[in-house]
C-alpha cells in the first residue's frame, strides 16, 4: 500500500502543479480561441478598412498604396451614384422595415390568443427566414418573371394587365420590398407574440374594471410594455435592411436605370467590379457609422422605455 | 481522449482546406456554365493523360473576374491559369496580374500560336490588342450572331433579315398579331453589362464607336449613336414588357420557348435551342451574321481565354497544359462538348459540320471574323457600369435617348479622363 502510495507521489505533485496553472491561466486559454477569431475575423479587417479608406489603392500589387487623406470621403459627396443608392437604402429601410412592423404587430395581436396552442402554425412562420436569402431570391425570380411567372400568369388570365415586377422602374422596389416583408414579417411576428405572451394580466384586468376600451388598454398597456421588444426587433431589422444585398443582387442587380441600387450593392461593385477597395472602405465606413448612430439612438430609447 | 482525436481532425481538415490548391499541379479558375464546364473535363483528361493533378475552381462569371482580380492583387498565386472573357484582358494584363508568353512560346521553338487559329480569336490575346505580346490563349471562339424564326419572318414578309430596318418591319408585326403573348424581337436589357452587350453591336452597325481611333476621345453622342439609339428603342418598343430587367437566360428562355421570333444571342444557346429536351423550337431557328444599319454588321467578340497568372508558381506546367488543350485535337473535342471553336480546320471539319448540331458554324466563323471587341481599356468594368446604367434608364424610359447618350458621353469621360 505504502509503496504504492510511493509510486504514485511524484505525479500526483506534477498533476497539483499542473492543477495551479491551469487554475491561474484557463480562462486565458478558453478566452484564446474567441479572442483569435475575433482579431483574425473584427479587429485586423476594421483596421484594414480604415488604413485602406484613407488610401488609393491600386490593383496593381507593384505600385504603392497612395495616402490620400480625406479624398475618398469627399467623393461621398459628389458621387451620383453614391447618392442614388444612399436615397434607395433609406427607401427601402424605412418602407420595408414599416411595413414588416405594422403587419407583424398587427398578425401576433389578432392571432395571439389562437396561436400559443397552435406550434405547427409558429413553424410554418418561421420557414421564410430560416431560408438562405438567396434561394428566397431565386424564388421570387421565378415569381416575378414577366413571361413565364406564375404572378403574371395569374394577372393574365384574371385579364389584368401582365406587369414587368422587377424591370418597371415604378415596380422594381415595390417588388424587392415585397420579398424582403414575405421574409422577414414573421421575425416581427414571433418577437411580438413573445412579447405579448409575457404581458402582466393584472394591469389589464384592473383597465378593464375601470372600464377602460380595447383601445384604450392597447395604446396605454400594451404599447408600453411592448416598446423593449418593440426597439430591439426594430433595431435588428433596420440594421439588416441597410445591409441589403442579395435579393438586390438576385432580382434587379440595381437597376433598372438605377432604382434599385443599394448602398452593399454599390459597395460590392466599387470594390470589386471597379477595383477600386479605397473607395469602397470610405463607403463601409459610412455605412458604419450610419448604423451606430441609429443603433445607439435606439438603445437610449429602449432603455428610455424600461 | 475524444477531445484530443477532435482536435487533431480540426488540425487535419484545416490543413487539407488550406493546402488543397497546393496539391494540384496546376489550378485553374473557370467560370460556370459550358466554358468551365469544357475546360474542367479538358483537365480531367490531361489529368489521366499526362499523370498531372489539375484541380479546377468554378466560379458564376463576376466571380471569376472577381477572384482572379483578387488573387492577382495579392499575388497569392492561388491560380495557375484563369479561363477570362476577353473584355477583362485589359485589366488582368495593365495590372501585371498576367504571364507575357513570349519566352514560353521561344522555349517551346515556336514564334506564337499557329495560324490555324481565327486572326480575330489571336488578335483579342494581344495586349494592346493585335500589337502587343500575348498574354493569353483563345479557347472558346464566342461572338453574337443574330437569331430568328425564319418561318415566322417570312409570315411577316421578310425572306432574310439583312438589315436593322428588315428585323424591326418584322418584328413590329410579329408582336402586333402576338396578342401580348408573342413578341417579334427580345434582348438582354438588363443594368449593366446585359443591355451594353446587346446595344453595342447595334451601335457599330450604324458607325458610331465610343472611342475615336487614337483613343483620346469619347465619341458616343455622336450622329451615328444617335442612329443606333433611336432603332435600339424602336426593337425596345416591340419587346416583351419587363426586358429591361431582362439577361441571357431570359432570352434564351423565350427563344428556346417560342415565345420571342429573334434575338442576338451567343452561339453557346444553339446547344439548348437545338435540344428536344430544353426546346420547342429544334431544328426552327435560324443563325446569320448581325444585321446592318448605316454600316455593316458587326458581332460583339466574347472569347473565353486562358493565361497564366503572374503570381502562379507553376506557370511552364500551366503553359503546357495551354498549348495542350488549344490543340486542334482537344479545340475539336471541345467542341463536341458544346463550345464554339476558334481554330479554322475545326469550323469546317466536315465531320461535325454535317451535323445538324454545328450548322451554325459557317454563319459563327464568319461572325467573328467580322466581330469588334469591346472597347479594350483597363477599366472597362467601370466604362460599362456607366454605360449600362445610362442605356438602362433609356431602356426604362425615365430618360429621352438622347438624354442618355449625353449622359454616357459625360460618365465615360468622367471615368476614362478624357474630356
Amino acid at each position: 500500500m505504502l509503496k504504492s502510495d510511493k509510486g504514485t507521489a511524484a505525479p500526483l505533485r506534477l498533476g497539483r502543479g499542473m492543477e495551479q496553472w491551469s487554475e491561474r491561466h484557463l480562462r486565458y486559454l478558453m478566452l484564446a480561441p474567441t479572442v483569435v477569431i475575433l482579431l483574425a475575423l473584427t479587429i485586423f479587417p476594421s483596421i484594414y478598412m480604415f488604413y485602406a479608406a484613407v488610401h488609393r489603392v491600386s490593383p496593381n500589387p507593384d505600385l504603392p498604396w497612395t495616402f490620400v487623406g480625406v479624398d475618398n470621403f469627399a467623393r461621398l459627396l459628389t458621387d451620383g451614384q453614391f447618392q442614388v443608392a444612399l436615397r434607395n437604402t433609406v427607401v427601402f429601410t424605412v418602407v420595408a422595415v414599416s411595413i414588416e412592423f405594422l403587419l407583424g404587430l398587427g398578425l401576433a395581436l389578432l392571432l395571439d390568443k389562437f396561436i400559443r396552442r397552435l406550434t405547427f402554425l409558429k413553424t410554418v412562420l418561421m420557414i421564410p427566414m430560416m431560408l438562405p436569402p438567396i434561394a428566397v431570391a431565386i424564388t421570387w425570380k421565378l415569381i416575378y418573371e414577366p413571361q413565364f411567372g406564375v404572378l403574371n400568369e395569374i394577372m393574365f388570365r384574371l385579364g389584368l394587365p401582365i406587369q414587368a415586377w422587377a424591370g418597371d422602374v415604378n415596380l422594381a422596389m415595390f417588388s424587392i420590398i415585397v420579398a424582403d416583408v414575405w421574409q422577414w414579417t414573421p421575425f416581427i411576428f414571433l418577437l411580438m407574440l413573445a412579447g405579448l405572451a409575457s404581458l402582466p394580466v393584472e394591469p389589464y384586468e384592473a383597465a378593464a374594471l375601470d372600464g377602460a376600451s380595447s383601445w384604450r388598454q392597447f395604446w396605454d398597456l400594451t404599447i408600453p410594455f411592448l416598446k423593449p421588444v418593440i426597439a430591439i426587433a426594430l433595431l435588428l431589422r433596420v440594421m439588416d435592411a441597410l445591409r441589403l444585398f442579395d435579393l438586390v443582387f438576385i432580382l434587379t442587380g440595381g437597376g433598372p436605370a438605377d432604382r434599385t441600387k443599394v448602398l452593399s450593392l454599390y459597395i460590392y461593385q466599387v470594390a470589386y467590379r471597379f477595383a477600386d477597395p479605397g473607395y469602397a472602405a470610405a463607403i463601409s465606413l459610412f455605412v458604419l457609422f450610419v448604423t451606430i448612430v441609429l443603433s445607439t439612438w435606439f438603445m437610449k430609447r429602449m432603455r428610455l422605455a424600461e | 481522449m475524444v477531445r484530443k482525436l477532435c482536435l487533431a481532425l480540426a488540425v487535419a481538415a484545416s490543413a487539407l482546406a488550406i493546402s488543397a490548391s497546393a496539391w494540384a499541379d496546376i489550378t485553374i479558375l473557370v467560370p460556370s456554365g459550358s466554358e468551365g464546364d469544357g475546360l474542367r473535363a479538358a483537365a480531367a483528361d490531361y489529368a489521366k493523360l499526362k499523370g498531372t493533378k489539375v484541380e479546377t475552381v468554378q466560379a458564376p462569371y463576376a466571380n471569376v473576374f472577381e477572384q482572379g482580380a483578387n488573387a492577382g492583387a495579392t499575388k497569392s498565386g492561388v491560380f495557375d491559369i484563369i479561363l477570362m472573357d476577353d473584355p477583362w484582358i485589359p485589366f488582368f494584363a495593365e495590372n501585371g496580374h498576367l504571364e507575357d508568353l513570349t519566352s514560353y512560346f521561344k522555349k517551346a521553338g515556336v514564334e506564337g500560336p499557329d495560324n490555324d487559329f481565327l486572326s480575330k480569336s489571336l488578335a483579342i490575346c494581344r495586349n494592346p490588342y493585335n500589337e502587343g505580346p500575348y498574354v493569353c490563349l483563345p479557347y472558346v471562339g464566342n461572338a453574337q450572331m443574330f437569331f430568328y424564326d425564319a418561318a415566322k419572318f417570312k409570315e411577316a414578309g421578310v425572306d432574310a433579315p439583312n438589315t436593322w430596318d428588315d428585323v424591326l418591319k418584322a418584328a413590329k408585326m410579329l408582336t402586333e398579331q402576338g396578342g401580348r403573348r408573342y413578341f417579334g424581337y427580345v434582348f438582354r436589357g438588363g443594368q449593366g453589362n446585359p443591355v451594353v452587350a446587346d446595344f453595342m453591336p447595334i451601335f457599330w452597325s450604324y458607325g458610331a464607336n465610343m472611342f475615336n481611333e487614337g483613343r483620346t476621345k469619347v465619341t458616343i453622342d455622336t450622329p451615328e449613336g444617335a442612329e443606333a439609339m433611336k432603332m435600339f428603342m424602336a426593337l425596345r418598343d416591340v419587346s416583351p414588357k419587363g426586358v429591361e430587367s431582362y439577361n441571357a437566360n431570359e432570352v434564351g428562355t423565350a427563344m428556346a420557348a417560342g415565345t420571342a421570333a429573334s434575338s442576338i444571342n451567343w452561339p453557346n444557346w444553339v446547344a439548348t435551342f437545338e435540344d428536344p429536351s430544353q426546346s420547342k423550337m429544334v431544328g426552327k431557328i435560324s443563325y446569320s451574321p448581325i444585321p446592318a444599319g448605316t454600316k455593316p454588321g458587326s458581332s460583339e467578340i466574347g472569347h473565353w481565354t486562358m493565361g497564366i497568372m503572374a503570381a502562379s508558381k507553376n506557370k511552364q506546367e500551366a503553359f503546357d497544359f495551354m498549348m495542350w488543350a488549344t490543340s486542334p485535337q482537344q479545340i475539336r473535342i471541345s467542341a463536341e462538348r458544346g463550345n464554339p471553336p476558334v481554330r479554322a480546320s475545326v469550323f469546317t471539319d466536315p465531320e461535325l459540320t454535317k451535323q445538324e448540331k454545328f450548322r451554325h458554324y459557317p454563319v459563327l466563323m464568319e461572325a467573328i471574323e467580322a466581330s469588334t471587341p469591346r472597347p479594350r481599356h483597363p477599366k472597362w468594368p467601370e466604362i460599362e457600369n456607366a454605360f449600362g446604367i445610362e442605356l438602362s434608364k433609356a431602356v426604362a424610359g425615365t430618360i429621352k435617348p438622347d438624354e442618355a447618350l449625353k449622359n454616357s458621353q459625360a460618365a465615360v469621360e468622367e471615368v476614362t479622363g478624357l474630356k
